[in-house]
């Protein structure tokens, strides 16, 4: 770190600065330059600089922005390349980072830098004047609606900037300027307001944070994918996210930039063809990601741009995996001595395991059935029932039924409710009756088409919501072996050698809970409460000890022996009860040092 | 207001509620509760509603009366370029709502699946509440844009407010719960309502 004129912080990974000073996303940049891995250059604000704004009535002082021009002029340097230049353009992002993420925060601009002539190089220099002009569009309309507060629609296809300027200004009346130093100005001034605004404000009175702090700004240069030969963009993840398999995963655009990979509109490549096309920066990127993983004790989702031939990390983060996926890598990386045992036990949730563990149509099963619906898989799991057209039949039914609706609304919450699983006719990922089954956890398939409801009235039927197949009768679901599943045999040991609790099928001395009136409800159950009833119990067993509190209590009050009812995975409360072990241990251990 | 008005609104509200007591009906209407009572009463006399104990529905007459009723009761509603325009600005921020409730349950991941959102990765949760609040904010202007036409409509304001203060508050299950009044369940309250008084079938997302 180094400071430039005393006001803004340079972040060159000479040192690590703490997150006090330049907030979360300036550490974590100077983090991975400090294991001297490759980011684009930037320089950053402080938090100190949020609480000057303020204290001087909403204003930049002249002295900061002095910083904020030679800390630009830096990364120029750095570059080669100069803010609002048409022969060489340097296009920048703007970042806030407080030390603690909270919601109202202005987030990100990006493309700051681009103007009518820097649009006309963009095209040159990429060969595609489409995405110049498009990228123009975006940042106009970003910097209207976040600097300015403009309500805009998504623009249309082929809208000029100016077009989406002239919409700013009838919704707002304030015009977007055209310099880059003056946008950049005043993005910088809109991420320290917006520690003031009204929710971030609600939100620091919601969990008592100080409003004594603030948030950093962070700058730093955008490099693009899509500048001809050698240049693309990606994603990798240290391992496999989705089996849990410790080889490297990933995806390669070639020639593509950053928003490509989200809307879909180039195909991604597997990983493979970036070794064949850069073989260098392909192995430069794998070092850099076992660096990181190892750096972090976690799997890592790496993203990257490679910007002609040269290769930059834009982001790394704990990596989004699996069920299956989050036992196998908590157990390697517990092998392979890079977290112990506890953390592994604690990597995997509770949820997790269920989901793994969660009954299933078997293949063969599967494959014989008659199939008499297919759509979106809109919630996950298998169950089955008599099939009711209309929610009042299903809430009124003794037996077990399945919703088959047209389209839901919210009558038919409590026909959701009461079904054991939900189809829909119309409607996909986001519908209604998705959005609310997933919320109930109940299976559902959505979108299977006109007519169906009607057709299947009156019979049996089973969802798969996993698949998004319905299928004629009631089928047999089928437990999953433990042993099948990678890695949790282990899990599930270290799980056994940390909690002392043993988990039984049947124990005739057993204090039931759920007899005692101590049910799982709606309530929050209270560990002590629950501990005090279980003192001096030889065993014991209920609902409630499938939660966190549960297992507490279990462990609080000494009980021996934990009897699982059906529906308990017994997996399930042996992770519960290691996973409270390890945390009652950690306090411990905290309130010892 | 005539008794008539509020023989069909109290109805309208049932309906919108699906089903409920008095209180429920008059907090959705933003109303007296005694009214309420009564006029749900008196539907049940006239056999548009059945109700037992306190606990009201609409009867399959009473969905034909309102459905007879709605076009004359709010004709000047549906005639307003100005409610159109509304609607149609309510209809994006409501596409743009589903797509952010099905982030808060589903995430995504890895080959372009999603996992169920166990609430583990608080700053992906942050960045979904994020967005909540940023269309909630297009959400009261466009409110007030129905409230300045049809007063009552201004409730769902203050109810959506408690459900996302709630949720700033750390109860993320007032972000899409389905047993509560939580962000989603008001969201589709107000949506049934609209879609009632304009006559107008519910479109699904793709």
């Amino acid at each position: 770190m180094t400071a430039v004129a005393d006001r803004v912080v340079v972040l060159d990974g000479s040192s690590v600065p703490d997150r006090e000073v330049v907030g979360n996303k300036g550490r974590s940049i100077a983090d991975m330059l400090s294991l001297g891995l490759p980011v684009p250059p930037a320089f950053c604000l402080p938090i100190e600089e949020c609480r000057r704004f303020h204290a001087a009535g909403g204003e930049l002082e002249e002295e900061a922005w002095r910083s904020v021009l030679a800390g630009l002029a830096g990364i120029e340097e750095k570059l080669d390349c100069r803010l609002g230049d048409p022969e060489r353009p340097l296009l920048v992002s703007v970042r806030s980072g407080a030390a603690v993420s909270m919601p109202g925060m202005m987030d990100t601009v990006l493309n700051l830098g681009i103007t009518e002539e820097v649009e006309v190089a963009l095209g040159r220099l990429s060969g595609d004047p489409g995405f110049a002009r498009s990228t123009h569009v975006r940042f106009v309309h970003e910097f209207g609606r976040t600097v300015l507060g403009a309500d805009l629609e998504e623009s249309a296809a082929g809208a000029s900037p100016d077009e989406v300027r002239e919409a700013v200004r009838r919704d707002t009346g304030e015009l977007v300027p055209t310099h880059p130093l003056e946008q950049l100005k005043a993005v910088i001034a809109t991420v320290f307001g917006s520690w003031s605004s009204r929710r971030a404000k609600a939100y620091r009175r919601h969990w008592n944070i100080s409003e004594d702090g603030g948030t950093a700004v962070i700058v730093q240069a955008m490099v693009f994918g899509n500048l001809g030969e050698g240049s693309g963009t990606g994603v990798l993840f240290s391992r496999n996210p989705l089996s849990g398999d410790p080889a490297p995963y990933g995806e390669w655009l070639a020639g593509g930039q950053g928003e490509d990979v989200v809307s879909g509109t180039h195909d991604p490549l597997p990983l493979a063809a970036l070794a064949e096309q850069m073989p260098e920066v392909h192995a430069r990127l794998l070092e850099a990601s076992e660096l990181l993983e190892r750096e972090h004790g976690d799997v890592q989702d790496v993203e990257f741009t490679v910007e002609r031939g040269e290769l930059y990390l834009l982001q790394t983060r704990a990596a989004k995996r699996s069920p299956l996926a989050a036992v196998r890598t908590a157990v390697d990386l517990a092998s392979e001595g890079a977290i112990d045992s506890r953390e592994a036990i604690r990597r995997v949730s509770v949820e997790q395991l269920a989901s793994v563990l969660a009954p299933r149509l078997a293949e063969d099963v599967a494959a014989a059935a008659e199939v008499v619906a297919r759509g979106v898989a809109a919630c996950p799991g298998v169950a089955g029932g008599r099939a009711v057209a209309d929610s009042d039949a299903a809430c009124e039914a003794t037996d077990e039924t399945v919703l088959v609706r047209p389209t839901t609304s919210p009558e038919d919450v409590s026909g959701m409710i009461a079904a054991r699983a939900v189809v829909t006719e119309r409607g996909g990922s986001t519908s209604h009756a998705a959005v609310v089954t997933r919320a109930l956890g109940r299976p559902s398939v959505v979108g299977v088409g006109e007519g169906v409801s009607e057709a299947l009235a009156g019979s049996e039927l089973t969802v798969d919501g996993s698949a998004g197949v319905v299928y004629a009768g009631r089928l047999p679901t089928e437990e999953v072996d433990p042993a099948s599943v990678p890695g949790l045999t282990q899990l599930l040991g270290w799980a056994e050698e940390l909690s002392p609790v043993e988990v039984v099928e049947e124990d005739d001395g057993a204090l039931d809970l759920d007899a005692e009136g101590a049910a799982l409800d709606e309530g929050a159950p209270d560990p002590a409460e629950l501990a005090e009833r279980l003192q001096g119990a030889a065993a014991a067993r209920g609902s409630v000890l499938a939660s966190a509190a549960g297992a507490r209590a279990v462990l609080l009050a000494g009980v021996p022996r934990v009897v699982r009812l059906p529906g308990q995975p017994a997996a399930a409360l042996q992770l519960r009860l290691a996973q409270e072990k390890g945390n009652l241990r950690e306090r411990k251990e905290e309130s010892e040092t | 207001m005539s008794e008539t008005d509020l023989d069909l609104l109290a109805l309208h509200g049932l309906a919108v509620k699906k089903a409920g007591g008095a209180a429920d009906v008059a907090a959705i209407l933003g109303t007296e509760e005694s009214g309420v009572a009564a006029a749900l009463e008196s539907a049940v006399e006239a056999g548009r509603a059945a109700g037992a104990k306190g606990t009201f529905m609409v009867a399959p007459a009473g969905r034909d009366w309102l459905d007879e009723r709605y076009p004359e009761a709010y004709a000047d509603f549906r005639a307003d370029p100005e409610a159109t325009e509304a609607y149609e600005r309510f209809e994006r921020i409501n596409r743009e709502l589903l797509s952010l409730f099905t982030d808060w349950q589903m995430m995504p991941a890895a080959g372009g699946e999603r996992h169920p959102n166990d609430h583990s990765d608080a700053e992906y949760d942050n960045g979904v509440i994020d967005r909540l609040g940023d269309q909630h904010e297009r959400a009261e202007k466009v409110l007030d844009r129905f409230a300045a036409l049809e007063q009552r409509l201004g409730i769902y304001k203050t109810r959506l407010d408690d459900a996302y203060d709630k949720v700033l508050a750390g109860d993320k299950d007032y972000v899409s719960g389905a047993r509560i009044d939580s962000y989603h369940t008001v969201w589709f309250e107000l949506h049934e309502d609209l879609l009632r008084m304009l006559g107008r079938e519910r479109e699904e997302a793709p």
